[in-house]
């Protein structure tokens, strides 16, 4: 032990060069370290190549579903209670119904396409599962029915047809061998062409998001090309992330933030850090819409069924009627909260001043937790009942539908039994709107919203609506 | 209530709505608001006469119109913009500049010169004047108002009174005739108005219809339409009292576009891409400066600019956080933006609430316009510095804390806009060469900024201001600040009544022309490559033949004494801000050899041979530097030096560094002659065996107090090599190595201080106290031992023990070094630290000129004792023993023979 001791003048040393360095280190100038965003980016297993490891042979869907459920146990029951499998959400309790209501595209309606119920034949192309033609309780009850390949298969050898089932000749041996974790491609198959089409629905989400450049999206086509689940992190087949539509309120827990990698992340402006309180990140950083394709801003179903007028994809479908696409536009700003003020469900009545909102965000200037916040806003004239004076969901796709017979009132009756709603018999259509958040293509710092964006005689922001007495630069901020 | 607030939000909501299908339908250019103040009422609009032009259908005076309500003739008698000098005009036959506003202040940049009563030749009358300058005349002032005060239109018509004739273009002097012109009254609407038709109305004015100017401004806006005869007015934009309705007019407070109007460059359409014209004085701001104000990102314009994909910053940064020009260049009356300074209070008094109310202040608002202190503005010099100022807004303490070492300093000698305005990306004129004329009567001219003419075709690249001392008026304050230099050369002459006077530009083009084309002996004498054309190349007197040819067809038309003169006129350039991202931020652009501060600046590429341009006097930039000739180009070279500045990191004192250098190499090669010598002696002569014996030489206290100062000065001259050339050692944080600098320097002073108390305390401060006695020989005989008894072996003519540590040669030298040298270093360190507290140091002995290089100095003759003392200490028992000694405490000493 002696022979260890250090000498004694080493103490000295030490403490010259503490008395040193010590205020060498207080009194230099210091550069804020910043946290790296890509370091909180979810870190990803290799995935085990199955090309070797499926055997076949596979006649259904579902006999590839067993197989997978062979060692991959709890998939199935994972997925079954996740909504990309039941279509609905979690009950909430609305103010205006007795009754706690779920929302979803399973038994709710929208301003596109309206609804699936009755016509699950061409709507469940998107769902997770197979075996729709069994109907809703059957289908859902089965574990086997969970479609795997939708989103781990790749989709050059995969793809899905009607009631949710393989389209027809797909080789399910070569597609069952090519699962991998899903990628954009599974993702944006259903939730780019959203609506019936690319782009038509959100106006931040569409095909243009495949190969992005870093001036479309700054995430996904930058430097760091991230994938869809880099943000909508995935746990046991629970993706993060809830659509506003489909929801009443949403818990931030269940919901994507900048935030979760972008921790204390402030701009080296002060002046652009107070914008912080009120607004949200994506209203700067998404200056605009539907950049590169088009999404739909209005659809006139109450044109549909002409015959003679020419089908074109972007003005007129005979099946579906009128539309007004737009590109590169500036979206909706509302005092936003995470929440809807209000979703209309099957059975409300229609708005007293000639508009219904199918669903209208919540949040406003007095409440402390809304920030303006950009909204891609779709209105259409869609069909309702004009004795019950509620919105009606006809059948299209399905046999029998609007889609084949061009019939409004058989629509309605078959729907009738399906949907549950009574139909008078006397139909007319109504102004809907439909707000979507808007929270991808978000754009490198230099092509943010600048001070004059919003300020100034040239600003977007209407700060009387919004509920400001004047332009905040001048009357002050709230 | 509860309900009430749900309706009134419900309310809200629907209102958002129904305006957020607006933007989701309509495409997303918004439509700009009207800014028209919804306070102002509907008015009559009348005639010079008092009556309504809906009855007279004569034209609109302003003046009446709009001094139903305001004071207007206080307003006039309050706008140096409407007086423009005239009220300071007295001529000079010397001097040609005869007031200190646009009406007399001559130019070389727009050359023609507004003849005086006196002048022999006419150059421009005051009706020509008003043409030429049309475009930069509100009106009121020299418009409507005679050298001595009478009203134009009064004045007797006489032809050789240059207030009622005009130059014609053959030549010919003829009289004007103000009543049938007219003049042009104070228009209100050019400043007040969101899109007055100022094109029209230039268009009157150049066309001599002076009186029309007024109402020419209106023309376009669904208002008023010009018949053969007389004005006819819309009927559906007056209300049944017979008032204009205010909305139709649309009366507000000035934009940055209404000051545009005049000044130069504003774009405030952030959608439309913005382009400019390289050097046109139509923009005066921006053809002499390259300032634009524009929100716009830089990289969103339509200009063909360097590297523009990088620049996503906007053109001005005020202008981006929406500032408007009125926001600084307030009316000094306006109760919402009146600067309160506390002198002008009682001691005791923070605020006087006694202010103009707001009515008050709309009836009499005063239009001498706060403003600053420009070199190229002259006019009002009573309203220099008035504005409000970068420190008026900026707190630059806090702004820059943290990370600008010497924050204050920096502050004591350059001006903001220095570091924030570091680059201009719009083209300005650098050489305006009146001495040559091109075919189409404009001067040679060059432009910097841009390689060519067109700002969408050719590369725009862009220049650095230059940086020149700015003399605050105020304050008296002089800082670096940018400057563009535009030099013009020019003939003058002397008339036949002894006055010195620019050539005018009528004579200049009967020497150089011969009807549409040169005439035939101009063209023999520049055009060198014969093709029949004068190209801007050829287009100079570079030869004293090409000038005497001039001269000599110049004094043929019997104008005496023909010269050429030049001068450099410095154009302030205080817009094009930048925040902080974009400011110059990297210590090493200014701290280097190649520094930002005496970055040269281009003057002419080309110019008249023998031509040295005097800056322009009586601005308040002083030109400390020189003018260079470099193969006939001529440059602009700032010398620091000359403003008793210095920089650290550029400037050096040769000699300094020479002689520090010289000293440090000759004391390495000394000490290596030395060692080599008692190597080789060592080798000859062994050595021979003697006692020793290990002494407790050092106390704990004093080989810490010994290590710590090495450690200290040590780095301290690592660090001041750093600072002292940086372009040598750029691998390092200038910034960190300067607070390592200064943090070590206290350091050492505190371990000083503290040693010198152990030292008294303790008694060993008698080691550094020589006995007088005998004292110089101990010295000799000490430094015999080091030049020849070291070399045979010859014991320590000193013997060293804990009583006694240092022989005579080291205690002189220590008490040298610790007891001279030591503290006067650490003086002028901390003299020149505190320049940034106390500014008076700058006057005490030269200030930093001074106390730098002593500094340097005195670091040179550290560094060379280190190397010497460290050699010294390995002629103890063993070389190393010393040091041994110093780190252990113990140390083997040589027995004395005595003992």
């Amino acid at each position: 032990m002696k022979n260890l001791r250090l000498p004694s003048w080493t103490l000295g040393l030490v403490g010259i060069l503490l008395l040193i360095l010590a205020p060498i280190l207080y009194f230099l100038p210091r550069t804020q370290t910043k946290n790296d965003p890509a370091a909180y980016l979810p870190e990803k297993p290799i995935h085990v190549d199955h090309a070797d490891i499926v055997q076949g042979e596979f006649i259904t869907g579902q006999d590839v579903t067993r197989a997978c459920l062979e060692c991959h146990e709890n998939a199935a029951t994972e997925l079954m209670a996740t909504t990309h499998w039941t279509w609905e959400s979690k009950e909430f309790d609305v103010p205006w119904r007795d009754e706690p209501a779920t929302i979803g595209k399973a038994n709710q309606i929208n301003n596109f396409c309206i609804g699936s119920q009755g016509n699950e034949n061409k709507c469940m192309a998107c769902h997770a599962g197979y075996g729709w033609e069994e109907g809703r309780e059957v289908q859902q009850a089965n574990p086997e029915n969970v479609d795997c390949l939708a989103c781990h298969a790749d989709l050059g050898v995969y793809g899905k047809g009607e009631f949710g089932n393989p389209a027809a000749g797909i080789d399910l041996l070569a597609a069952a061998r090519s699962v991998r974790a899903p990628t954009r491609d599974n993702c944006g198959a259903c939730h780019f062409d959203g609506g019936g089409g690319n782009g038509v629905k959100h106006g931040d989400l569409d095909e243009s998001l495949y190969f992005p450049s870093n001036n479309l999206d700054v995430h996904m086509g930058g430097e760091l090309n991230l994938l869809c689940t880099d943000c909508h992190w995935t746990k046991d087949h629970q993706i993060l992330g809830r659509l506003l539509p489909d929801n009443y309120t949403i818990d931030p827990q269940e919901q994507v933030s900048c935030e979760q990698c972008h921790i204390d992340q402030q701009h080296e402006d002060e002046r652009i850090n107070t914008h912080l309180a009120s607004v949200a990140c994506q209203t700067c950083h998404i200056p605009a819409l539907a950049l590169e394709d088009p999404t739909k801003v209005y659809w006139d179903w109450s044109q549909a069924g002409q015959d003679g007028r020419e089908d074109d994809h972007f003005i007129y479908l005979k099946i579906k009627g009128e539309f007004i696409y737009e590109k590169n536009f500036a979206p909706a700003y509302l005092w936003f909260n995470g929440n809807n003020e209000y979703r209309y469900l099957l059975g409300d009545p229609l708005g007293k001043d000639g508009i219904t909102y199918i669903n209208k965000p919540a949040g406003g200037i007095d409440d402390p937790s809304a920030k303006v916040f950009p909204f891609k806003l779709h209105i259409a004239k869609q069909p309702y009942d004009v004795v019950n004076n509620y919105l009606l969901q006809p059948i299209t796709a399905g046999e029998g539908g609007y889609w084949s017979e061009f019939d409004w009132d058989a629509a309605f009756e078959l729907a009738e039994p399906v949907v549950g709603l009574d139909y008078s018999g006397e139909y007319g259509f109504t102004t809907t709107y439909m707000y979507y958040p808007s929270t991808h293509m978000v754009q490198p710092a230099e092509n943010a919203l600048q001070c004059e964006s919003c300020h100034g005689e040239n600003g977007r922001m209407d700060w009387v609506t919004l509920g400001y007495p004047g332009d905040p630069i001048e009357w002050g901020g709230r | 209530m509860k309900r009430y607030t749900l309706i009134t939000l419900a309310g809200l909501i629907v209102l958002a709505l129904a305006l957020g299908i607006n933007a989701a339908l309509a495409a997303p250019t918004t439509v700009p608001t009207s800014q028209a103040s919804v306070l102002h009422p509907d008015f009559l609009l009348l005639d010079a006469d008092g009556v309504s032009v809906l009855e007279s259908g004569g034209t609109v005076s302003a003046m009446q119109t709009c001094g139903q309500c305001h004071d207007t003739g206080f307003i006039q008698s309050h706008a140096f913009h409407s007086d423009l000098g005239l009220s300071d005009y007295s001529p000079s036959s010397a001097n040609f500049d005869t007031s200190n506003g646009l009406f007399g202040e001559w130019n070389p940049l727009t050359y023609r010169f507004l003849s005086t009563g006196n002048d022999e030749r006419l150059d421009l009358s005051t009706a020509e004047w008003l043409m030429l300058n049309g475009s930069r005349v509100v009106g009121g002032g020299p418009a409507e108002i005679s050298r001595d005060g009478q009203p134009l239109i009064d004045l007797k018509t006489n032809k050789d009174d240059p207030e009622t004739a005009i130059l014609e273009e053959n030549g010919n002097v003829t009289a004007w005739n103000w009543d049938e012109s007219g003049t042009i009254e104070m228009n209100c609407f050019l400043c007040h108005l969101e899109t007055p038709n100022n094109d029209a109305r230039v268009a009157a004015i150049q066309s001599g219809e002076f009186g029309n100017a007024t109402t020419a401004t209106l023309l376009g806006l669904n208002i008023v339409s010009q018949t053969a005869e007389d004005w006819s007015y819309n009927p559906e934009i007056f209300n049944e009292n017979g008032e204009i309705k205010n909305e139709s007019l649309g009366i507000q407070d000035p934009t940055n576009e209404n000051c545009a109007a005049c000044h130069g460059e504003v774009h405030a359409a952030t959608e439309i891409p913005l382009t400019i014209n390289a050097c046109d004085l139509d923009y005066f701001q921006t053809a002499t400066t390259g300032q634009v104000i524009a929100s716009q990102k830089i990289s969103e314009s339509g200009m063909n600019l360097s590297n523009k994909a990088d620049l996503t910053r906007s053109w001005d940064i005020h202008a981006q956080r929406q500032l408007k020009c009125t926001d600084c260049h307030f009316a000094p009356n306006n109760p919402a933006h009146v600067l309160e300074t506390q002198e002008d209070n009682p001691d005791h008094l923070v605020y006087d609430p006694r202010k103009l109310e707001i009515g008050e202040y709309l009836e009499r608002p005063d239009h001498n316009f706060a403003r600053g202190v420009s070199a190229q503005f002259n006019i009002a010099p009573e309203l220099k510095s008035t504005m409000r100022r970068c420190e008026s807004c900026h707190d630059t303490n806090k702004s820059h804390a943290g990370w600008l070492p010497y924050n204050d300093r920096h502050m004591q000698v350059i001006a903001c806009e220095t570091c924030h305005i570091p680059e201009m990306y719009a083209p300005a004129f650098s050489t305006m060469d009146w001495t040559v004329l091109r075919l189409d009567g404009s001067a040679r001219s060059e432009c910097r900024g841009i390689e060519g003419s067109n700002t969408t075709t050719d590369l725009v690249t862009g220049f650095q201001p230059v940086l020149m001392q700015r003399e605050d008026i105020i304050d008296g304050k002089i800082l670096f600040a940018p400057y563009n230099l535009i030099t013009s050369f020019y003939w003058v002459y002397e008339d036949a009544n002894g006055n010195l006077r620019p050539v005018r530009k009528m004579d200049l083009e009967t020497v150089y022309f011969d009807r549409s084309n040169y005439s035939a002996d101009v063209l023999s004498a520049f055009d060198a490559d014969s093709d029949g054309k004068l190209s801007d190349e050829e287009l100079v007197l570079d030869t004293e033949g090409k000038q005497n040819l001039i001269a000599d067809k110049l004094e043929a038309l019997g104008l005496k004494n023909v010269r050429i003169e030049g001068q450099v006129q410095p154009y302030s350039i205080n817009h094009n801000v930048v925040d902080s991202t974009d400011a110059t931020s990297d210590c090493a652009t200014c701290h280097n050899t190649d520094s930002r501060v005496t970055a040269p600046i281009l003057l002419a590429d080309s110019a008249p041979t023998g031509v040295v341009p005097e800056f322009s006097q009586g601005v308040n930039v002083t030109p400390t530097g020189s003018i260079i000739n470099n193969n006939g180009s001529l440059y602009y070279n700032p010398v620091n030096e000359n403003d008793k500045t210095y920089i650290f990191g550029h400037n050096r004192v040769a000699w300094i560094d020479w002689f520090g250098a010289l000293l440090f190499v000759g004391t390495v090669f000394g000490v290596g002659g030395h060692a080599t010598f008692r190597f080789l002696a060592a080798r000859k002569l062994r050595r021979p065996n003697v006692a020793t014996k290990t002494v407790y030489m050092y106390e704990a206290y004093e080989r810490f107090w010994h290590w710590l100062q090495t450690a200290a000065i040590v780095i301290l001259l690592l660090t001041g090599l750093v600072i002292h050339r940086p372009d040598l050692f750029g691998a390092f944080s200038f910034r960190n190595i300067v607070t390592i600098h200064n943090v070590l320097a206290v350091l050492l002073a505190l371990n000083a201080l503290i040693s010198i108390l152990w030292h008294f305390i303790s008694g060993e401060i008698q080691q550094y106290i020589p006995h007088p006695y005998g004292f110089i020989d101990q010295m000799i005989a000490q430094a015999k031992y080091y030049i020849m008894g070291i070399f045979k072996h010859e014991p320590h003519p000193f013997h060293k023990s804990k009583q006694r540590k240092f022989n005579p040669l080291q205690m002189v030298t220590y008490i040298g070094l610790l007891g001279i040298l030591l503290p006067l270093q650490g003086m002028t360190g901390m003299l020149m630290w505190l320049v940034q507290k106390v500014p008076a140091i700058q006057t005490w002995f030269g200030g930093l000129p001074f106390l730098a290089p002593m500094h340097t100095l005195m670091a040179w003759l550290f560094a060379s004792f280190i190397v010497g003392h460290v050699y010294l200490t390995t002629t103890g028992a063993t070389p190393l023993e010393a040091m041994r000694g110093m780190v252990t405490g113990y140390e083997e000493v040589e027995v004395p023979v005595s003992e």
